[in-house]
């Protein structure tokens, strides 16, 4: 059983989704960076959804960051989303390095989803 | 108060998992001694950025020790990180399969009430952070994470944020 699971969602079709839930430093985010890179190679738009996690360090956000530039190169849609309430150790983070614009981090997966749909070249439509 | 909670010492292997064990043992020293839970998070935040240092920087490719201390009183708590390796990198590793943004030591300024760094080439380093349980304000106001994400999409701590458009 892993309290700290990253496991990707593509019920969304074009968007695949990774869910990460728990708590996120050095040890995990190596299993981060692959289930970003499976992400990356399916072409779509990517979420990841940080609703149910925890806790993120700095090591997750440059998993996070590698992830939006190669993303943003390859023209495909890179949205972080979140709850309704963050997790004190996922706002605090996020709120003093001035990530919220730069990821982007909105607010509920379905709203994500669409974000990432209409911003890569690789969208429908 | 603080006669609840015994100062701590935890010696550990310099090694990814170990940060985990540290945060929780934290938990239960902030538990303990009553701490705010925002307190608590920045605690949390600003010893893994720490310990994630010493894992990441300390010893190369060598084994070594990561070693960490709680020390509490009537309102903070003191933490002090400890390596025995080769002291303070300008350079981030490069043994490590983790690229660092270079945003531990920033984040640990500005999460922290009171913050040393203390060490020299071949005597290891000490990072040395004080947390009061209960806060006037917030350091982050005092001492901003600087930097943001440049046009190359990486971390660069030398770009100025936009200003929100108000």
């Amino acid at each position: 059983m892993d309290a700290n699971p990253i496991v990707l969602d593509d019920a969304a079709g074009d968007v695949v989704v990774v869910v990460v839930e728990g708590e996120h430093d050095i040890y995990t985010a190596p299993t981060l960076r692959e289930r970003l890179d499976e992400a990356l190679g399916r072409g779509g738009g990517i979420v990841v959804d940080l609703t149910r996690a925890t806790f993120v360090d700095s090591s997750v956000l440059g998993a996070l960051l590698d992830a939006r530039r190669r993303a943003l190169e390859a023209h495909q849609g890179f949205v972080v989303c979140v709850g309704d309430t963050m997790e004190p150790g996922v706002q605090r983070i996020l709120d003093i390095t001035g990530l919220v614009p730069v990821l982007p981090v909105v607010s509920g997966r379905d709203a994500a989803i669409d974000v990432a749909r209409t911003t890569g070249n690789g969208a429908s439509g | 108060m603080s006669d609840a909670a015994p100062d701590v010492r935890l010696t550990l292997p310099a090694r990814p998992e170990g940060v985990a064990v540290v945060r929780q043992a934290l938990a239960g020293m902030a538990d303990a001694l009553a701490f705010d839970a925002a307190v608590l998070a920045d605690m949390k935040m600003a010893v893994s950025e720490a310990c994630t240092n010493v894992v990441v920087h300390a010893y190369e490719d060598a084994d070594g020790v990561l070693e960490v201390d709680m020390l509490a009183d009537d309102s903070a708590l003191t933490i002090r990180v400890r390596d025995h390796g080769s002291g303070i990198h300008p350079q981030p590793s490069r043994t490590r399969d983790v690229p660092a943004l270079g945003l531990g030591l920033p984040l640990i300024a500005a999460l922290s009430d009171a913050f040393e760094l203390h060490g020299s080439a071949g005597q290891g380093t000490e990072v040395r952070m004080t947390f009061r349980s209960s806060r006037d304000g917030d350091p982050a106001d005092d001492n901003p994470v600087q930097g943001t994400v440049g046009d190359d999409g990486r971390w660069d701590a030398d770009k100025s944020r936009e200003t929100p458009a108000s």
